[in-house]
């Protein structure tokens, strides 16, 4: 099933939270909505739910539009951050009551209701729980039954608010690995909210970029991370190192390091700004080419398997360089050493093109 | 478990002597203050032996005292049960224009002198006040008789229900309801299935506290009853009463079923508290566990 968000406007009083997004959400896709708090997504998703009424705007699934139904009727599986089980309900009872609630003429059977519900928690691996209360399961079993309990009434669409942003690490990568397995299983067309961005570009096949109420960029986890639309895009999705950049003959020169401005140019507006992420500044010990910057090193964490180095320039400014260890070996560099940085990959935002 | 005993830090301890000096203190004062008065209710009640004291309660103005407080209780505390749960549940779980005023009117019994609120419903339906000559053109009688007593005690016992859900459901918030209605319950069917089962220990304690306050209620049923003896009076004016015709027996004989009932509801409100405790403390211990493993 398909998803039309069709110029959707929400204010809160004078606050705006949407300014007239519209979104187009392929039917049995893996979406997701991210961005930083504040940003409108979780606002859009409980808008598509029927949990907040939109400003102007309509919401359309497989061409229906759906904007005048109330939540009850629009038929969506909802996931809350914090699971939002019925406390005083076990496990089976959670899962079973979207089928129990409903009118009798619709309702299955009391086996057939077993059925379901024993079959949904085999799948989320948890028939072995179903006597229990929730506050008996870990915070990664809980999300699991909400997401069974939402799964059992059939929705067209799934949609997840920040389903594992109350989870420890760990659990949430588990958890977001076994989300993608389960979407390739039942291809039921889902939308999840984030704020993580390595979650979203390791879970969805499409990424929706959003900031102060607006979409920045929609795309694949690769064409957002690859080629950024917006300075924004571009920042949220990695860590940046940014630089002031001139033209000579055509070419980007980088001439110094450059604070993070609000908008993704500098303060005037007028320079272009340089983004280079970590990986795409090399360390020499000589300069080597007219875009070397001398700088020293501040600190070196070489825990993993890219080693991270912060280094100072002439100009106070940060650098963060990520190398591979075999790089960090060669040049063997150590502490307060003085060398040289060189940005290679630089991506100029023209201010021209500014929203 | 023991780990529920939270151990006092040493550095907040004070001296022994001032711990014991401040414990004696309060116990004196908890036995000057509360325990005494409540054994002197017994004390004073059995001083002419079993028989007077059951005669006293016996006598046909105490029972229809006592069955005129029942009825009031009866009457006032489901009413305010059902006004509590309407009140609590769109305060707690809907914005809407007027909201702090709704919780202001709420408390007014609790901030109004209970003698003024007697006395605004002899001034709303006494015979010189503003619906008075209507009522009495229409042989409706109010004020000094019963109707009077049971809205005097509605409206004296009106916050008890409301001000222990409010926070309650406010805690609780909205998500259970909002992920019961995306599942397709019904407004109603929400209501009983999610929000009821997760305010019954706090309705409880509401309706234990509001019934207590219903039977013991004086000043406000004082002004409106009329004290007509056999007819409206109710236990606490019926006491006042005897009392004034030096009859202490059998003054304190009844006095002593409201004190009975003050004990009753107290064992009551603690079993209650300790039992949500208790499902609390559980709760938490088995999610400690849950987390850990």
């Amino acid at each position: 099933m398909s998803i039309s968000v069709k110029n959707i406007t929400k204010s809160f009083g004078s606050f705006i939270a949407l300014h007239d997004v519209s979104l187009e959400i392929q039917s049995g896709g893996l979406m997701a909505l991210l961005g930083p708090s504040g940003s409108g997504k979780t606002t859009l998703l409980r808008i598509i739910a029927g949990l907040d009424v939109p400003t102007a705007g309509s919401i359309e699934i497989d061409g229906d539009d759906i904007s005048k139904r109330s939540a009850r009727d629009r038929n969506v599986g909802f996931v809350f951050q914090h699971y939002a089980l019925f406390r005083h309900m076990t496990v089976f009872e959670n899962v079973a009551f979207g089928l129990r609630v409903r009118p009798r003429s619709t309702r299955p059977s009391k086996s057939e209701i077993s059925d379901r519900v024993m079959s949904l928690l085999k799948l989320v691996q948890l028939d072995h729980m179903a006597h229990r209360y929730p506050t008996q399961l870990s915070g990664g079993q809980r999300q699991r039954v909400a997401l069974s309990r939402a799964l059992a009434v059939e929705p067209k669409v799934l949609l997840l608010d920040e389903p594992f942003g109350a989870l420890d690490a760990k659990v949430r990568k588990e958890l977001r690995r076994w989300l993608r397995r389960l979407h390739d299983e039942l291809h039921v067309t889902s939308v999840f909210v984030t704020h993580d961005q390595e979650e979203a570009l390791e879970v969805a096949d499409e990424i929706v970029v959003m900031s102060h109420g607006r979409i920045e960029q929609v795309g694949t986890p690769e064409n957002v991370y690859h080629h950024p639309a917006t300075p924004f895009v571009y920042q949220f999705l990695g860590d940046v190192n940014l630089f002031h950049v001139r033209y000579e003959d055509g070419n980007v020169v980088v001439s110094g390091s450059a604070d993070i401005p609000e908008n993704g140019y500098d303060k005037e507006g007028k320079i272009p700004l340089g983004y280079v992420r970590p990986h795409g500044i090399d360390i020499d010990r000589a300069p080597l080419g007219p875009g070397a910057i001398p700088a020293q090193i501040l600190h070196i964490n070489a825990a993993g398997p890219i080693v991270k180095v912060e280094l100072k320039g002439q100009d106070d400014g940060i650098f963060h360089v990520s190398l591979t260890q075999d790089r960090f070996r060669e040049l063997n560099l150590l502490r307060n050493d003085s060398v040289y940085v060189r940005p290679r990959d630089v991506r100029v935002f023209e201010p021209e093109y500014m929203i | 478990m023991s780990h529920s005993l939270t151990p006092r830090s040493v550095a907040t301890r004070e001296a022994p002597i001032v711990r014991w000096t401040l414990t004696l203190l309060a116990l004196l004062f908890l036995v000057v203050f509360l325990v005494l008065p409540l054994v002197l209710v017994f004390v004073q009640a059995l001083e002419k032996g079993v028989s007077a004291y059951w005669a006293a309660l016996l006598e046909p103005d105490a029972y229809s005292a006592i069955k005129l407080t029942l009825l009031a209780a009866a009457i006032s505390v489901p009413a305010n049960l059902v006004f509590g749960i309407a009140a609590s549940w769109a305060i707690a779980k809907f914005q809407f224009c007027g909201k702090n005023v709704l919780l202001t009117l709420i408390d007014v019994p609790f901030s109004v002198s209970p003698v003024i609120s007697g006395l605004i419903y002899v001034l709303l339906f006494g015979l010189q006040g503003w619906l008075g000559p209507w009522l009495y053109e229409h042989d409706i009688q109010i004020v000094f008789a019963v109707p009077g007593i049971v809205l005097a005690t509605i409206f004296v016992t009106f916050p008890f229900v409301a001000r222990e859900l409010i926070p309650l459901m406010e805690q609780q918030g909205t998500e259970e309801e909002e992920a019961a209605i995306l599942l397709g319950a019904s407004g109603i069917k929400t209501f009983l299935r999610v929000t009821i089962p997760n305010i019954k220990w706090g309705l409880l304690y509401g309706v234990i506290l509001c019934n207590a306050r219903a039977m013991g209620e004086f000043g406000a049923v004082s002004v409106v009853s009329g004290h007509v003896r056999g007819q409206t009076n109710t236990i606490p004016l019926h006491v006042e009463i005897l009392y004034n015709e030096y009859n202490f027996v059998a003054a304190f004989a009844v006095a002593s079923l409201l004190a009975f009932l003050a004990l009753i509801t107290l064992a009551l409100k603690s079993l209650v508290e300790w039992n949500a405790l208790r499902v609390q403390r559980n709760q938490e211990e088995i999610e400690r566990e849950g987390i850990e493993s």
